[in-house]
């Protein structure tokens, strides 16, 4: 991979992101120092982009790896690709992040097992370091190289965490909802709904919230909103978007469909 | 999409759940007792968060029963939400009793409404009484209800005028209840002076969503000779709540017949019976904080036989909650078929292996010898872990919960029995085991389900006869289980402890003895590889429980109802 093609992966414009606090300034000290990002919180609240949002904002390409369970170190590494009658080696992103200096985020990272992300260690203390054997090959990373990585701690079981060599390598920016004016501003930005019905929207999800825990894993999430919003804008009607948007994707227990079911009608 | 209520052991959790997504706490729904559900006509009643809804529709209320039932449960939480405490009865005759008690209705209504507009609509179907027919007390309460409701409707009637007029005036007062009180008592004088009869014995409350009232008021027995038709409705709810619990074990045994008589004594026989002659079945260290040491051999623990009973109950008892049991075979299931695990290396198989089939080829261009084994296969691996559940079956589990007169020992037993049948299908590596102590000489442990015991008859026989008695030496009780449980071969194994508070026995006087050397035996546990988690039904016990298993290591439940499930939930946590 040339330098040139490290282009495609760079944010053109700018990522809408409202701040919930001083998170923006947090991010731009941590990059200063290069200190790794760890990024907490539930599940449609605005981590990912935020993460874009700064990659924008500090012009740096993102290369962005979803975690799972399947992912081998190669697979962040790279290998070995068969190419005529010989082989050629060819990066995998982290590699290519750390060769020319993007922001790597790797999403939901504990669903990545233990193993694999060994291999990020020597990357995130200060010897910046990124070793791969396959290649014989011990990189140096690229000064502006960031690594970013978030994850969910709500609905993680007791086995499936970070280690703590791997955790501690990180600062942490924590994350929740927004507060119910913000999410409004959220969510008529995104959807360009009016505000009136944006905040029967909002406390539709409020409601939703005060059952997690109760067969509810998580709550609404900001992102929930904005679909249902956007359901609107198209036509459908606002109790359809609801059940669409919002109660279906939560839950399959008739019991609690009922309950989401009568919140709507209540807060419409 | 949904089932039908018939069909769900609890019709009443959306309900409840609808609540806490509305206000945030908490209410527990229950089905009206049997003698209030012959009571006619039928309405829905609260005393504090504890709700009683009809379990059947009401005959000629429009709509969905389910629908009735959200819009009923709405209108008690608006009650909970913004009422007061219990309106004090004094001087007021029935008529008034009933008249403040719909002005109260419609205020909290119409504050629920300021937050969640929506409910309005909810309630809107069921005001159906119209500015016509014949003008009895009964009918313009209904009116009244309507008008109050509904900004859009008309009415003739100069009382439901001035009552309309008279709540609205006084909108600015609508926080304070004592507003109801004033309008309710010169409403109730007016309709005297208009001579209607208001007889109390057939008066019920319109429209039929709304509760009867009996939970906005304060019935002191000297005061209550005032209104003797609410006195009465306080008797049949004590006597319905009492009615219900005994209805549970109608219909006795049928299975088991020759275990039913006689086993209880036969159990308690066995368990006053010392061990003087036999040797215990194992002997434990105990960790001595004082000297900062483990006293070797220190309790004996007696494996004893459990002796069975018959039970319907429990055997009924997974039918009864088969949704929540569905739902927890159904995850098992899944979470059993997770885990996709990849063999490497094989000369046939699903996919080739891209590192070793570039490496072949490479080889292969180098002239080196070829492995020809570059095939993978992915294999989902079926196994959830050894679980044994063990349960503290001391004195103190015999306590009775507040209302419901189950004790906490039937609980315990319930969901354990719950976890047991739900997992049956698919793990046989779960063992329910259980002990009570009476000195350090004579720890009891009780095999109620081993690992490879089917979930049958016996088993439930088994489960049946579980006593609690004596004390918790749980220091002794988890290294016994910890070894059990260590001679399984499955890859993972969980330790579930379900106590009800601190360790203690007779010969122990110092609190943190045992506390520390609990802490220490759930440490040894974690070492040898064991997960544990703690569940307490003492939410004040916090301080113990999170010192003996450490935090995020143990659940407090607030709502003891709720065991079964939360077990349920504990464990597919752990196993994910």
């Amino acid at each position: 991979m040339s330098e040139g093609s490290i282009d495609a992966y760079r944010i053109r414009q700018e990522p809408y992101y409202r701040p919930q606090g001083n998170e923006i300034s947090l991010f731009e000290a941590a990059y200063g120092a290069r200190l790794p990002v760890m990024l907490k919180g539930p599940t449609g609240c605005g981590k990912t982009r935020f993460v874009e949002h700064m990659a924008w904002r500090l012009r740096r390409p993102l290369i962005v790896v979803a975690c799972n369970e399947e992912m081998s170190a190669s697979d962040l590494l790279g290998r070995y690709l068969l190419e005529g009658g010989g082989t050629r080696w060819q990066d995998g992103p982290l590699t290519i992040a750390a060769r020319f200096g993007a922001i790597c985020y790797l999403d939901e990272v504990v669903e990545a097992r233990q193993d694999t992300l060994v291999v990020i260690h020597p990357l995130t203390d200060d010897r910046r370091l990124l070793s791969l054997p396959a290649k014989s090959e011990t990189l140096v990373a690229h000064p502006e190289f960031l690594l970013v990585v978030s994850h969910n701690p709500g609905y993680q079981s007791a086995l499936k965490d970070l280690k703590p060599s791997t955790k501690q390598r990180f600062g942490a920016i924590a994350f929740d909802y927004p507060a119910r004016e913000l999410e409004l501003e959220i969510l008529v930005h995104e959807t360009a709904l009016p505000p009136d019905l944006g905040e029967r929207l909002v406390s539709m999800a409020e409601a939703a919230r005060r059952l997690k825990g109760h067969g509810i894993e998580e709550g609404v999430s900001t992102r929930m909103l904005v679909h249902a919003g956007s359901l609107i804008r198209r036509g459908v009607s606002v109790e359809a978007a609801c059940q669409m948007a919002l109660v279906q994707p939560l839950t399959d227990d008739p019991d609690l469909i009922l309950a989401l079911n009568s919140t709507v009608r209540a807060c419409l | 999409m949904t089932n039908g209520a018939s069909e769900r052991a609890e019709p009443f959790d959306g309900p409840s759940h609808f609540v806490r997504a509305l206000w945030g706490f908490e209410v527990r729904v229950r089905a009206l007792p049997r003698a209030a559900e012959e009571f006619s006509p039928r309405r829905p009643r609260f005393a504090g968060p504890n709700l009683w809804l009809p379990s059947s529709p009401l005959a000629g209320v429009p709509g969905s029963f389910s629908d009735y039932l959200f819009a009923a449960c709405a209108h008690i939480s608006a009650h909970l939400r913004f009422g007061a405490p219990r309106f004090e009865i004094k001087s007021l005759k029935p008529v008034g009793i009933a008249l403040v008690s719909l002005l109260e209705d419609a205020r909290v209504e119409r504050l629920a409404i300021a937050h969640y507009p929506g409910l309005e609509s909810l309630w809107a179907p069921y005001h159906r009484a119209r500015p016509e027919g014949v003008k009895t007390s009964r009918a313009l309460f209904a009116r009244l209800a309507r008008a109050l409701h509904d900004d859009t409707y008309l009415d003739d009637d100069a009382w439901v005028i001035k009552g309309r007029q008279l709540f609205w005036e006084a909108r600015n007062e609508w926080h304070d209840p004592s507003s109801c009180r004033r309008i309710g008592s010169a409403l109730a004088n007016d309709l005297g002076q208009m001579r209607l009869q208001f007889n109390a014995k057939d008066y019920a409350v319109e429209p039929a969503y709304r509760d009867d009232n009996s939970g906005l008021w304060h019935f002191e027995s000297e005061s209550a000779g005032n209104d003797p038709q609410l006195e009465l409705e306080a008797v049949r709810r004590v006597e319905g709540d009492a009615a219900a619990a005994p209805q549970r074990q109608r219909g006795m045994p049928e299975a088991m017949p020759a275990l039913a008589a006689g086993a209880s004594e036969r159990s308690a026989a066995l368990r006053l019976a010392t061990d003087v002659d036999t040797p215990p079945s194992a002997r434990h260290p105990e960790w001595d904080y004082v000297i900062q040491r483990e006293r070797p051999a220190f309790c004996s623990v007696f494996e004893r036989p459990v002796a069975p009973e018959a039970s319907t109950r429990l055997a009924s008892m997974p039918a009864r909650d088969t949704a929540a049991g569905k739902r927890l075979t159904r995850s098992a299931l899944r979470l059993a078929n997770r885990h996709p695990q990849r063999i490497r290396r094989l000369l046939d198989g699903d996919r080739l292996d891209l590192t070793a089939t570039v490496a072949t080829v490479v080889a292969r261009q180098s002239g080196v010898q070829l492995d020809p084994r570059v095939y993978v296969r992915l294999r989902l691996r079926v196994e959830p872990p050894a679980l044994l559940l063990l349960l503290d079956l001391s004195e103190s589990l015999n306590a009775t919960l507040s209302r419901a007169g189950v004790t906490l020992l039937e609980l315990a037993r319930d969901a354990a029995t719950l976890l047991a049948s739900s997992l049956a299908a698919i793990a046989s590596d779960v063992a329910i085991h259980g002990f009570s102590s009476n000195g350090r000489h004579e720890v009891g442990y009780y095999r109620f389900k081993d690992f490879d015991d089917p979930y049958d008859e016996q088993t439930l026989a088994r489960l049946a006869g579980m006593r609690a008695h004596l004390s918790t030496r749980l220091g002794a009780a988890l290294r016994h289980a910890g070894q059990v449980l260590l001679e399984r071969k499955a890859r993972r194994k969980l330790l579930l402890v379900l106590t009800d508070g601190e360790p203690s026995d007779i010969d122990v006087h110092d609190p943190k003895y045992l506390l520390l050397d609990a802490k220490q035996a759930t440490n040894g546990n974690h070492r040898s590889g064991l997960v544990s988690f703690c569940l307490g039904l003492d939410a004040t016990a916090e301080r113990s429980v999170a010192r003996i298993f450490g935090a995020g290591n143990y659940l407090l439940l607030t709502q003891l109802e709720e065991l079964p499930r939360k077990l349920a939930a504990v464990y597919l946590r752990l196993s994910a």
